[in-house]
This record gives structure tokens, C-alpha cells and sequence, in this order.
């Protein structure tokens, strides 16, 4: 049986992590939202600074999700948690940035177009924390708690411990994210089934 | 194990899977001089199909593709509620809608066929069809449907070009995967399909047995590859492990190999580490070009037909060692009894990935 045992959601304004309003964003800040949260997480990795925004919001959330949950960086081997991401937009964010580098400024930016694919946030993800394990990012047209629930399972099956996973909604502006932690056999947590993960997602 | 079958490659090389096997045993690529494509107008080597009209290349693929699909199956089974369409892909229709590069093609699709499920994409760099072939397995074995086509497309587009060449990683002649002086990749397009079942009754022709694969992260860069293989080393391992195979059940390795130097060189470090150094292996890359992720699905497409005509195929491309290990790189089409092929892909984001099919 698996467990959601941490979520962390993330919108234009506020940061929420297990219910709890962490953060709100301040609009007087020279700093970008993502920013904010990122020197709120006093943490040191300055590749952060070279990240997209998708890549940011799924860092920010899988770093919220280890506050939250200490023992997930020592209670599992380095292959036995998934990653499981998807969102509607791919990397459109991105994308649209990249292509205006080529079109407006006639200078493709490589630095743009490496960030132009959307599995790359779990490359930053893995990269940060020495995650070996399955990844996987889907397109979907708006979330499906099913794809989470089936595609999280068969992960468990083929010898994840743990997935963590997340709804990353990031373009133009908009910022929708829901990151989640799913683990087997927790001493604590919500049973991961359809009616929880939508309750839990909110959307 | 799952059944695997009904492949079909649409290509610069063919318009079926008959069309592109033939092109390739007859050691013909795809690749070829196309003038002003370049970001500075230059000429550019593309594998690119010619006679596809420019609007809604994604679409027009994806449709064609599963059309020649459903001539291969029982035609019933492409409406089935058991039936899943995955779509692999890095960048889809981009060039119709740059925010939404899936969804108007994909609902194209599920009205053109009157599909029962919305068709899941999988984008995960240039490991995509490689993942979408394991993930089409893992929904089978798991019971949550009973047939899954797999479709791999990509389009070349300026967006993916430019982008290539803003990172000098565009070859100035057709790609030579594993050669000493290869210089990069040569972008491709395609759509390629293969049909993942419990049941071999479904197929026309008979299936081959596809068995569990696994993906791995490096963790060690998002654009270059590990230094040491090790995201493709323990995704290999886990895939034999996963399987109860040895190295030495591995008759033929279908091998990423896109012709960049880090790339190329990371592969082989890994198949050396994995003591698969002296097992048959070739890159497709020089036929086809880099069709990212539709590369997995062409491939594996390609290796099926070579297991079923016993037929190892030479890597196109390649003549003298360029790695600091040495492979067993195919230097030309040779009969081979094949039983047992390993694929693999890695990619930007340090994904990698593997699976194994045999024959039944």
C-alpha cells in the first residue's frame, strides 16, 4: 500500500506545503517569486540562477517536500525513487523564450535551448539530490489523478520505494504546481487512491 | 513478458516498414543535402522527408502511421476501451501551436480513428521511445489495458535545428556514429509504430517476446553526458537483472550512438563497464538521422525486422575506432542468428534507457 506522505502546491502567490501557507509572494520585490522561495530555503546551489522557471518550480518543490521530509534523502538507496512528472504545456515557457532568441534577437541561446525539453527538471531533480532511479515526464491534456495513481504503482511494482511526483503548470505567468511524495508502506500519510489525490491536488 | 509486433516506419527511407527495411539493408540513408536550412541560410545534412506537406507534419504522421498500423492488427482492436495510444515525442506540432504542441493533433488523432482513450504522451528527450515501449509493457503487465500501439514521431522544425547548431552540435557531413571522426548529429524526422499485447492473436504476422526494460538517471548533468556511463550502465543492468539474463544472452546491442563525440564515447564506456564490448552493435543514426523521440520507436522497429531476417546490419557511417573503448561496432550487413536484441537511448537530462525483446 502507498502513502502520500508530503504535497506541496504553488501558485502566483502563495506557497503551501501539507496545508500550510509557507510563503506569499512579496510584489515589492526586485526578486522573481521563484526567487523568493528559493532564498527562503537558505540552501546554497547556485545552478538554481541558471534554471528555468519549470526546472525552478519542480527544484523548489522537490526541496520542500525534503524539508518537510528529512529522512527522504537517507532512508532509500540512490535508484529507489521515481520521478514522475507531467503538466499540458511542455516546456511551451521555455520554448516561446527560445524561439524569440532566434527570431526578434537572431541569436539562438543555447542556454535557452537546452531547457526547451520538458523531462529536463528531473535531470536538475536528480542532478541535486544523486537520484539514479526511473523518470518519467508525460503530456497530458489537464491533470489525470489516474495517470499518477497507475503509472506511480507500476514504478512501486518495478522496485521504486518511493516516486516522487508532480503537476508542474508553468506558462507565460501562470504557475499551477503541485509537487507530491509517495511512499510505501508509511507509518503516516493519506492512502494514495483517486478521492485523496484529488483532494490533495485541489484542482 | 508482453507480445510485441506490427511494426511500421514511415521515413525519408519508405513509406512501410518493407520500404524502410529494404533502403536499410541495402545500406542506404536518409540523410542528405538540404539547401538554405540553416540558421545562416546554409546548407544543412537532414534526413528529411520531401514530399510531406509542411502544415501539420506531426498530424499527417501520427494518422498515416496508425492507418498502416491497423492493417497489421486486428482492425478492432485500435477502438478497443483496452486499447492505449502512447505517443513519444520531444516536441510534437510545434511549429502549429508553440503552446500547445500535443493536444490539437492528438485530438485529430482520436477522431480519426474514434480511439476509446486519450492517447498519453511521453516527452523525455531523446529516450522517449525507448520509455514509451517499457511504459506500454508496464500498463499491459499490470493489467490496466490489453494492447498499447506505440507511436513515435518527430518533425524536423527551425526551432530543434537552430537549436542544434547554437550548441555546435550539428555534423557538416551525414553523421558517423562511433567513427573517429564523427562531428555530430544530423537531425531526422519520422513516425515509426509498434504494437505492445498480452495476446500474439492480435498480430498478422507473428510477434516477438518483449520483456521488462528500465530507465536511469546519471545525475550528472542536464547536456552532457556522464563521463562514466553510469546512468546507462545501471539501466542496462537493472533491465538484466529485472529479466534473469546475462551479458552473454545478448545476441545484438541497437545502440543510441548519435555521433556526437561525448555521446558516442559515454556509450561505449558504458557496454565496456557492462562487459558487452564484443557483442554486435550499431547505431541507425547514419540511415535515419537523429529523430529524437521517435528514434527509440524507428529503432526498435529496425532491430525486429533484424531479428526476424537474422540479418545484423551495418552502422552507416562508421569506419575506424573512435572511442577509448572499443566496440564491436557492424561494419557491414552480415546473416546473424538473433535471439535476443537489447536496445538503449540516453539523453539530454541524463536519462537513459533500455529494453530487450526475443524472438518467441
Amino acid at each position: 500500500m502507498s502513502f502520500i506522505t508530503a504535497c506541496c502546491h504553488i501558485n502566483e502567490e502563495s506557497c503551501v506545503l501539507n496545508g500550510d501557507v509557507i510563503a506569499q509572494k512579496n510584489t515589492e520585490s526586485g526578486d522573481s517569486w521563484f526567487k523568493q522561495l528559493y532564498k527562503g530555503l537558505t540552501l546554497e546551489y547556485p545552478k538554481f540562477y541558471k534554471m528555468d522557471m519549470l526546472s525552478q518550480a519542480g527544484f523548489i518543490g522537490s526541496e520542500l517536500i525534503k524539508k518537510s521530509n528529512p529522512a527522504l534523502s537517507t532512508r532509500y538507496q540512490d535508484d529507489e525513487i521515481g520521478l514522475l512528472f507531467a503538466n499540458q504545456e511542455s516546456s511551451a515557457d521555455t520554448d516561446i523564450r527560445f524561439m524569440e532568441s532566434y527570431v526578434d534577437k537572431k541569436s539562438p541561446s543555447p542556454s535557452l535551448f537546452v531547457y526547451t525539453l520538458p523531462n529536463i527538471v528531473l535531470g536538475e531533480i536528480a542532478i541535486r539530490n544523486k537520484w539514479f532511479g526511473e523518470n518519467m515526464f508525460a503530456v497530458l491534456p489537464k491533470f489525470a489523478p489516474e495517470f499518477f495513481l497507475q503509472y506511480g504503482e507500476i514504478m512501486m511494482v518495478a522496485g521504486a520505494k518511493a516516486v516522487l511526483m508532480g503537476w508542474l503548470g508553468i506558462l507565460e505567468g501562470k504557475i499551477e504546481v503541485f509537487v507530491f511524495l509517495v511512499e510505501e508502506n508509511s507509518a503516516t500519510g493519506m492512502q494514495l487512491n483517486r478521492e485523496n489525490l484529488i483532494t490533495c491536488a485541489g484542482f | 513478458m508482453t507480445y510485441i509486433g506490427a511494426e511500421e516506419i514511415v521515413s525519408p527511407l519508405g513509406q512501410s516498414i518493407r520500404e524502410n527495411f529494404q533502403s536499410v539493408c541495402e545500406n542506404r540513408s536518409g540523410i542528405s543535402l538540404v539547401p538554405h536550412a540553416g540558421f545562416n541560410q546554409e546548407a544543412i545534412h537532414l534526413s528529411k522527408i520531401t514530399d510531406l506537406s509542411s502544415s501539420n507534419k506531426f498530424e499527417t504522421l501520427l494518422i498515416d502511421t496508425l492507418s498502416k498500423v491497423a492493417k497489421r492488427i486486428d482492425p478492432a482492436r485500435i477502438t478497443s476501451k483496452k486499447t492505449l495510444v502512447i505517443v513519444s515525442s520531444t516536441k510534437g506540432g510545434l511549429d502549429r501551436n508553440i503552446k500547445d504542441p500535443f493536444a490539437p493533433s492528438l485530438t485529430s488523432l482520436v477522431k480519426h480513428f474514434g480511439l476509446a482513450n486519450e492517447p498519453l504522451v511521453v516527452s523525455n528527450a531523446c529516450i522517449s521511445g525507448v520509455l514509451a515501449i517499457n511504459a506500454a509493457n508496464n500498463f499491459i503487465k499490470a493489467g490496466l489495458y490489453d494492447h498499447v500501439i506505440v507511436l513515435g514521431c518527430d518533425v524536423i522544425s527551425d526551432f530543434v535545428l537552430f537549436g542544434f547548431q547554437s550548441l555546435f552540435a550539428v555534423s557538416a557531413t551525414p553523421c558517423t556514429p562511433f567513427d573517429l571522426n564523427r562531428s555530430g548529429i544530423s537531425l531526422g524526422e519520422g513516425c515509426a509504430a509498434v504494437v505492445v499485447s498480452n495476446t500474439p492473436e492480435i498480430f498478422k504476422n507473428k510477434p516477438l517476446g518483449l520483456y521488462s526494460g528500465t530507465s536511469a538517471n546519471d545525475a550528472n548533468h542536464i547536456s552532457g553526458p556522464s563521463r562514466t556511463g553510469e546512468g546507462l550502465y545501471r539501466s542496462v543492468k537493472r533491465t538484466l537483472e529485472l529479466n534473469k539474463m546475462s551479458f552473454g544472452e545478448i545476441d545484438f546491442i541497437s545502440a543510441h550512438g548519435t555521433a556526437t563525440v561525448f555521446n558516442d564515447e559515454m556509450e561505449a564506456i558504458a557496454f565496456d563497464r557492462l562487459n558487452m564490448a564484443d557483442i554486435p552493435i550499431n547505431s541507425l543514426k547514419g540511415y535515419f538521422g537523429h529523430t529524437l523521440g521517435a528514434a527509440g520507436v524507428i529503432e526498435t522497429a529496425i532491430s525486429m525486422q533484424m531479428m526476424r531476417h537474422n540479418m545484423l546490419i551495418k552502422s552507416l557511417g562508421y569506419s575506424e575506432t573512435g572511442t577509448s573503448k572499443s566496440l564491436n561496432i557492424t561494419t557491414g550487413n552480415k546473416s546473424s542468428e538473433l535471439n535476443t536484441i537489447l536496445k538503449t537511448a540516453s539523453g539530454f537530462g541524463g536519462c537513459n534507457a533500455s529494453l530487450v525483446f526475443r524472438k518467441l
